[in-house]
């Protein structure tokens, strides 16, 4: 276990943090990460597998994972939770009929104990869908979970419109500033 | 027999295991020296925690030099990399070494680190990082706030979550329905299907996103999507699509006629077949074009099977041979009825 303090430390010390993205099929994980990225999200397939972005900001090196959501490949998730700094969990607020799979799954993922001392994002996309639930609601939603001990629900006024020609405010902030300790 | 058994059992698990200490002998060659000498791998410890001794000395000694206190940062650094390393050597040898000294190691490796924080901290007075406390704090504030408004939120809403439904139709048997979405009003809106049975479905216009759920023995056509559609649990439908992204969960004797920027997906799928798209109505080549729809991509025929990652083609689903297709469908003289939800 020292030697896992010590790169810990080191890690902490280059300000490197780990971030996992994950959430259902179509909640817009891969869309999230490519915007923050600044790259062109108009041609994207579903993920199979995963991808890794490493975002420089400020002083920090963010390593997103970015790990698909189909239900075929979400019980490889937990391979991705050792040494995890940041949870991002993304909810598409325009399913309404799956919001309550969606909170299970969120659930299940909270058991880990490889998650504990991460910190959670609920990020609440698609805003900008007619009709999508409003964050007060999805938080309504969760907020179940303050039995987990959460800070709380937190989320981001965000849009990440479809067309990249729209400018979104970067949501990069609260990558580094966030929230509630997964006990 | 059973004991000839286990004997060629222990001579199997022996083997295994003389493999495995040689696999591991040779990764640690390549990695690190080892030594499988007590006394070398001790001289060569004592010497490295002397030189980093002798590094932390220095830091100190810069440290009184103001000139030099830039440099001092990544001095300081080097060290606690030495001392990582040093930890690591130990770890990778410990297999040989004599417990008491892989216990004197460690101790006189976490003197070090003492010796390197209590530096740290002396000559770099820096905020040190904290991830979790710092954050709290300013944002409990923020929470404490948001809190507030979600109550009031829900002080104001009577309905709670879950029961409001988006736009679609639903629980119909037998019907046509036809729906025109006007780019102004309904344009950028979701869509739902679920729990159709014999119906004809005509979608016109642009809609942001499509769920489908639960259908049976339908027809659907629809005009474009500018996100995503998502459909689950189908049974011997037929389906005209235009999308940025496809996913089709539980599809079973289904046809897909599709145009998509990105690979279609199934997942829990079989006898599912793929075709291009073919629907026409009055001003689709501008709701195309306009959704970013407008060029054919060939990406129709690149399904990926996520219930199939071998190389070879999937058996869930193939293509719809041309003598089959069902031509190209036309849904201009459809219109949307009163009685429409």
């Amino acid at each position: 276990m020292g030697l896992l303090s010590i790169i810990r430390k080191i890690k902490r010390k280059e300000k490197e943090m780990r971030i996992l993205m994950v959430g259902l099929d179509n909640s817009g994980k891969t869309t999230i990460v490519l915007k923050i990225n600044g790259e062109d999200t108009s041609v994207i397939s579903p993920t199979l597998g995963f991808n890794i972005k490493t975002i420089k900001y400020q002083k920090y090196s963010l390593n997103i994972w970015d790990v698909g959501g189909q239900k075929t490949i979400r019980s490889y998730w937990r391979n991705y939770f050792e040494q995890t700094d940041g949870l991002v969990w993304v909810v598409d607020s325009s399913d309404v009929r799956r919001l309550d799979d969606c909170r299970m799954e969120l659930e299940k993922l909270l058991k880990e104990e490889r998650l504990s001392g991460a910190s959670l994002l609920v990020f609440a996309n698609k805003q900008d869908i007619q009709g999508a639930l409003k964050p007060s609601e999805i938080a309504k939603k969760y907020k179940y979970y303050r039995k987990y001990s959460f800070h709380d629900i937190f989320y981001p006024r965000i849009k990440v419109p479809l067309s990249h020609s729209q400018h979104i405010i970067s949501p990069r902030d609260w990558y580094i500033a966030s929230l509630g300790t997964i006990p | 027999m059973k004991h000839a058994a286990m004997l060629e059992r222990l001579s199997n698990l022996h083997r295994s295991r003389l493999q495995q200490y040689a696999a591991r002998r040779s990764d640690s060659d390549a990695a690190s020296p080892a030594f499988e000498s007590v006394r070398s791998f001790l001289d060569h410890f004592s010497d490295s925690k002397r030189s980093i001794e002798a590094e932390l000395a220095r830091c100190r000694a810069l440290a009184s030099d103001p000139a030099s206190a830039p440099n001092l940062k990544p001095e300081l650094e080097n060290v606690s990399a030495s001392i990582a390393d040093l930890d690591r050597l130990v770890a990778e040898n410990s297999y040989f070494l004599p417990s008491y000294d892989v216990r004197s190691s460690l101790k006189a490796i976490s003197e070090l680190k003492e010796a390197l924080d209590s530096a740290n901290s002396e000559l770099v007075p820096r905020k040190k990082f904290s991830f979790k406390n710092k954050a709290s704090k300013k944002d409990q504030c923020i929470l404490v706030k948001q809190i507030e408004e979600i109550k009031v939120v829900d002080a104001e809403k009577s309905n709670p979550v879950g029961v409001r439904d988006s736009p679609g139709f639903r629980n119909k048997e037998n019907a046509v329905l036809v729906k025109c979405f006007r780019v102004s009003e309904e344009g950028e809106g979701d869509f739902s299907l679920s729990d159709l049975n014999s119906c004809e479905v005509y979608l016109k216009g642009r809609i942001r996103a499509l769920f489908v759920h639960r259908l049976r023995n339908c027809r659907i056509f629809a005009g474009p999507v500018q996100g995503s559609i998502l459909i689950e649990d189908v049974n011997d439908c037929l389906f005209m699509l235009a999308s940025h992204q496809i996913r089709i969960h539980q599809a079973r004797a289904t046809d897909f006629y599709l145009r998509v920027r990105s690979r279609p997906i199934i997942e829990d799928s079989s006898g599912v077949r793929f075709a291009p798209y073919r629907l026409f109505y009055k001003g689709i080549d501008e709701d195309m074009k306009d959704s970013g729809l407008g060029e054919e991509t060939g990406n129709w025929a690149n399904v990926d099977d996520f219930k199939w990652l071998r190389a070879v083609q999937s058996p869930n689903w193939c293509l719809i041979p041309e003598e089959e297709h069902v031509g190209t469908t036309n849904a201009s003289d459809r219109e949307e009825q009163c009685d429409d939800e």
